[in-house]
């Protein structure tokens, strides 16, 4: 039984169990860009009820707020770990009593932490004979919600993963026809990537979008090229995982769960006994502030839709950047006087990080310049994509950058 | 115009480090031959839009250099 299909390599179920057996070293602050590795650590961290951090593997040490650098890749001993079959692994997964510590992009200019534990994390996964035999693509990075909200969904069903994260649109449809793929969760960016349509993938029969608001015309192409498959969008946060499933283009607030969310001036509050927890989330009484804006359609029902962002995060492709944070760093660049960092609606990535900038008289710095120097220090996706020289560049009334 | 469209394509080579080219065959795939990840493209549509005022991805259907110059010419 595979596990996982990684580009040349495949790792079966029996690699993994092997994995967890080889020794008894486990990573609380595993930084890798091996997905197996990855996941294998993950597992032996959650069956030993260890606490624990995910880390990306692309992330600079500099922004590792808050994380002990000498704590990266540091490995710590635990008790000999002795299973006998797959299915008491799983077992020992669904009852762990591990902290998770996940990090997201925060309004204020610094990452936070939210610690989860199993039951938040797997809250939507369903289990049962229903489930056995799919493969999935594994479309997102392992340390973010999404990502985990997938893996968990295959893992605790024993079904198989194809990592198709950041492979190019040829590598997705030989890796859909060849591995048989029946499930795909991805960003829409990750579908538009997949146009234009050439051919049917009939294997394909769910489809579930995720992390960015999607237009029409996508759900229609995702139709043609995979015509069994049934579409379905998620709500979900790093703050408190997979939270409802959309109905056409609402989302409905399940009947169980219909007096753990209130609207207040159209935001959505989300009752604190559905998330992680973390310092930084901002309460009304025993409710968290999503900032989520919402219309309702049906009250009665539940029935909504969502209408926009109260603060500023750009979405990019379904990566939250905060422009504060970029920002910061183009400031810290000798020559820059002024910066101010945007988003720019763009059919491909829904935005694209845009930076104006303004150098102090007598300095020359070119766009070239300015993003290599950037990479050294942010991950690729807060690296703006444009950056317009300026003269000036607008304050508000109070002093503050003016957001386009 | 040809110009222009060259040198973008260009400057997001560079930034990625990879050597550039003086100019491209109209064939090349913008994905699979030049490597172009989702940011790339999108950097590269927000830099032709700033050009010429043409969404070249509104459809999605550009996948050669070539049809860059299709979707400009139109």
């Amino acid at each position: 039984m595979i596990f996982l299909f990684d580009g040349d390599n495949e790792y079966t179920y029996g690699d993994l169990f092997k994995g967890l057996h080889e020794n008894n070293l486990f990573y609380p602050f595993y930084k890798t860009k091996d997905v197996f590795s990855f996941f294998v650590n993950l597992v032996k961290g959650l069956v030993s009820n260890q606490s624990f951090s995910l880390i990306d593997g692309d992330i600079n040490l500099s922004e590792l707020n808050g994380i002990d650098i000498n704590q990266i890749n540091v490995p710590c001993d635990i008790s000999p770990l002795s299973f006998t079959s797959l299915n008491e692994v799983v077992e020992a997964v669904s009852k762990s009593t591990s902290e998770i510590t996940i990090f997201t992009s925060g309004t204020t200019g610094q990452p936070k932490n939210v610690i989860h534990n199993i039951s938040t994390l797997t809250r939507s996964v369903r289990i049962g004979d229903r489930y056995v035999g799919q493969v999935w693509a594994y479309a997102y990075n392992p340390t973010h919600m999404a990502g985990l909200q997938v893996f968990f969904q295959a893992f605790l069903n024993l079904n198989s993963l194809v990592n198709v994260f950041n492979k190019t649109r040829a590598f997705i449809y030989e890796q859909i026809a060849d591995k048989k793929i029946t499930h795909i969760s991805a960003t829409p960016t990750f579908y538009r990537l997949l146009l234009p349509f050439e051919i049917e993938f009939h294997s394909v029969i769910r489809v579930t979008l995720g992390g960015e608001k999607s237009e029409q015309h996508i759900y229609n192409s995702i139709k043609k090229i995979f015509p069994n498959a049934k579409i379905n969008n998620v709500y979900a946060s790093t703050e408190a995982g997979s939270l409802f499933a959309s109905k056409g283009d609402c989302f409905q607030i399940p009947e169980v769960l219909r007096d753990k969310f209130l609207v207040e001036d159209e935001e959505l509050l989300i009752h604190k006994s559905l998330l992680g927890s973390s310092e930084s989330f901002n309460y009304s009484g025993d409710f968290y502030k999503s900032g989520d804006l919402i219309e309702w359609i049906d009250k009665e029902s539940g029935l909504f839709k969502f209408k926009s962002r109260k603060n500023e995060l750009i979405n990019i492709g379904g990566y939250k950047v905060n422009p504060g944070e970029v920002e910061k760093e183009l400031l810290a660049i000798d020559g820059v006087q002024q910066a101010l960092i945007y988003g720019k609606a763009n059919s491909i990535l829904g935005n694209v990080l845009c930076a104006d900038v303004q150098l102090i008289p007598g300095y020359i710095l070119t766009e070239l310049e300015i993003k290599k120097t950037l990479g050294k220090k942010i991950q690729d996706f807060k690296v703006p994509r444009r950056i317009k020289f300026v003269d000036e560049i607008t304050l508000t009334r109070t002093g503050k950058l003016k957001r386009i | 115009m040809q110009e222009k469209v060259f040198s973008i394509i260009n400057e997001i080579l560079a930034a990625k480090e990879l050597p550039t080219v003086f100019e491209f065959e109209k064939e090349a795939r913008l994905r699979e031959d030049l490597g172009f990840t989702s940011f790339d493209l999108a950097e590269l549509t927000v830099k032709i839009e700033d050009e010429f005022n043409i969404d070249i991805f509104e459809n999605g259907l550009v996948s050669t250099v070539g049809e860059i110059f299709i979707k400009l010419n139109k």
